[in-house]
């Protein structure tokens, strides 16, 4: 565990071949604690590649990360540990369609925290609340619409208590009218003080929110920057294109 | 709340008129249903003659022209063969226990089924549920008590039944986890195996019958299904080694005829035994060439499972730090055997029946003792293999249809809520 005020995750030079492809080309990153860092850029550019290389959800060929003062290795050791650390909320939602909304929530505490079964119900009822839905605790995943999904996975995301959340687009597959509930959760999230890395096109989202835009285009980070500078004025011209088409 | 609208008429409630929500009377049902068109009618007609010829000659044969004597006089036979008769005390004694924990078990399971209910996670019972579970194999106790026209047989029978009913309303009573019934469930049936098989009892050498079909079948299962789960999760595992062994032996098994490992346990397995070390006996070996057989086919039905499974569940379970074991127990195995019950039940329909192959390796199973009264003395070359066929179908077609009910019951409770 490190001590307070280093970086909450580094990358130094990180490379990720996919075959003959390579995803991430030499990838740098800092991000401090509490700091929310919202990734755009093209599809096919190495947003979710890198972020999900946060995790170990992909390995990295090249380079280093470090989470919190844990060097990601193929110690299995370290790799729970950044787990533990680090929730993560997929596109598709991903919650296990075989367990309730509760259930969803309370496995990893129970399973890997070991906390006892009341207590982790109890806590699990406190993130419902906090993400609106403690009503829909007893349902299960199919029987709740796309916003609620996603609202019950950064549930289950941040109910291992996690330093650091990380958002692979949560909001792309949604309907629009689902949109905006989960965005409100995610900026309280990041009101509260949570480490967060967004990648998202929500560009609203981003100005409200980031503390710092990256601009992501073929595995490279093209270009940073505070995003009242970002937007209004961008350094360079892959980074102008991008944001004529989306704005 | 709702946003007033105030220029527009509310919309009339769609509940009260659906054409189609009419009950229909039998003779209009009959009208459109049977003899919508003239095509309809003759195709009724003539099926409706069909059936009734073919009810006719079924009931003829059962109730006027079958000679059930070789039933009569041999269903001690057809229940468990040489298993010796001062001995029977036994068996009665084991289904006591079974009725016990088994009606225990299945009370407790309604009540936590009652509890998803409560929760809005399982559809309500319909009225007739139990009468429809249960009726099958009521139908056959009751089959074989006729046959057997013994009053001490019907009396124990008949307490089986009350022990059951007791024990189930019982488990109705306690609101336990399936964590703390199943024990007592499975502890029964151990019991019920010893009492038979321990304690100076008959060990199952000397099985024989249904007695002998029932343990193959339940103990083939019970052992093949993890097995089969085993193979299959080596079968794609990361080590190439375990990986080879469980691809070689699954299409090893699986290229072989299901009689020729039956004639190989029987004929072969000293070969591969190390000098000194007793031969398992004959029941063991067909057991263990069953329970081989079986597990290959259970693995790939359970491989297919593991496919179904998105990818994204795995990552989703380990971001969220759980363990590679706990990945595979509590969020991939669970979803896998899901999608495959319909294939596992068929696999283990077909080995309940496959059991009957004993008979080639000298075996007197329920359908070996079918064949064999056919051969003494007072019943010989009379023709009476078809009245010995059609009663071991019956019981072979009861414990069928029950694991296939059951398992579409399953599989209806499971589905719901994933929608």
């Amino acid at each position: 565990m490190s001590e307070n005020g280093g970086p909450m995750i580094v990358l130094e030079d990180v490379s990720k071949w996919f075959g003959d492809f390579q995803a991430l080309k030499g990838v740098d990153l800092s991000v401090d604690r509490q700091e929310v860092v919202v990734v755009c850029g093209p599809s096919g550019s190495g947003k979710s590649t890198m972020i999900r290389c946060i995790n170990r959800l992909e390995k990295h060929d090249r380079g280093r990360i470090v989470v919190d003062g844990i060097e990601l290795s193929d110690d299995l050791r370290d790799i729970q540990e950044v787990r533990r650390e680090v929730g993560m909320v997929f596109q598709q939602f991903n919650l296990f369609p075989h367990m309730t909304v509760l259930e969803n929530v309370t496995l990893a505490p129970r399973q890997v925290r070991r906390s006892p079964k009341q207590q982790a119900r109890e806590k699990a009822m406190e993130l419902l609340e906090r993400v609106r839905i403690p009503e829909q605790a007893n349902k299960y995943p199919g029987q709740l619409s796309g916003g609620q999904q996603q609202r019950a996975a950064i549930a289950r995301a941040l109910a291992m208590g996690p330093k650091i959340m990380l958002f692979d687009e949560p909001t792309s597959a949604l309907d629009p009218e689902m949109i905006k509930e989960v965005l409100e959760v995610m900026e309280e999230l990041a009101k509260s003080g949570m480490t967060m890395i967004v990648v998202s096109h929500e560009m609203g989202f981003a100005r409200a929110v980031a503390d710092r835009m990256a601009f992501m285009a073929e595995g490279e980070i093209v270009e940073v920057g505070p995003p009242e500078h970002f937007f209004t004025n961008p350094q360079e011209e892959r980074t102008k294109q991008f944001l004529a088409q989306i704005l | 709340m709702a946003t007033r609208v105030d220029t527009l008429e509310p919309l009339p409630s769609p509940e009260p008129e659906r054409p189609s929500a009419r009950r229909l009377s039998p003779s209009e049902w009959a009208r459109e249903n049977l003899f919508g068109s003239k095509l309809d009618a003759v195709l009724t007609v003539a099926f409706a003659l069909l059936l009734a010829w073919a009810l006719y000659r079924v009931g003829r044969f059962v109730f006027a022209d079958a000679r059930w004597e070789v039933i009569d006089r041999n269903i001690t036979n057809l229940m468990v063969a040489r298993f010796p008769r001062d001995e029977l005390w036994r068996i009665w004694a084991a289904l006591f226990v079974l009725a016990a924990s088994l009606g225990f078990g299945a009370g407790a399971a309604a009540t936590s089924r009652r509890r998803d209910l409560e929760e809005g996670r399982a559809a309500p019972p319909g009225r007739t549920e139990v009468l429809r579970r249960a009726g099958p194999v009521v139908a056959l106790v009751a089959v074989l008590l006729w046959f057997a026209g013994s009053l001490e047989a019907t009396i124990l029978t008949l307490g089986v039944a009350a022990v059951a009913a007791g024990a189930y309303l019982g488990g109705r009573r306690v609101r336990w986890r399936a964590a703390r019934f199943a024990p007592i469930v499975l502890g029964g049936i151990v019991i019920a195996f010893l009492i038979v098989a321990a304690f100076g009892g008959v060990g199952w050498d000397n099985w024989g019958g249904l007695l002998l079909t029932l343990f193959l079948a339940v103990a083939g299962i019970l052992i093949s299904f993890p097995l089969g789960v085993l193979l299959a999760l080596g079968r794609r595992s990361s080590l190439p080694a375990v990986r080879v062994v469980c691809v070689a032996y699954i299409e090893l098994v699986r290229g072989v005829p299901l009689i020729a490992l039956l004639f190989m346990g029987a004929f072969m397995i000293g070969f591969f035994l190390p000098p000194g070390v007793d031969r398992p006996s004959l029941v063991t070996r067909a057991l263990i060439a069953l329970v081989l057989f079986t597990a290959a086919y259970v693995a790939e039905i359970v491989r297919g499972g593991l496919q179904s499974v998105p990818r994204a569940q795995i990552e989703a379970a380990q971001a969220l730090g759980l363990s590679p074991l706990r990945v595979t127990g509590l969020i991939v195995l669970p979803q896998a055997l899901r999608n495959v019950i319909p294939g596992l039940v068929g696999q283990f329909i077909s080995l309940y029946k496959d059991t009957s192959l004993v008979f080639i390796v000298g075996l007197t199973d329920l359908l070996g003792v079918a064949e064999n009264i056919t051969k003494q003395p007072d019943f010989l070359a009379q023709g009476l293999i078809v009245e010995t066929l059609l009663f071991a179908s019956v019981i072979y077609w009861t414990g069928s249809y029950w694991m296939s009910r059951e398992s579409q019951r399953l599989e209806r409770r499971l589905g719901l809520g994933e929608r």
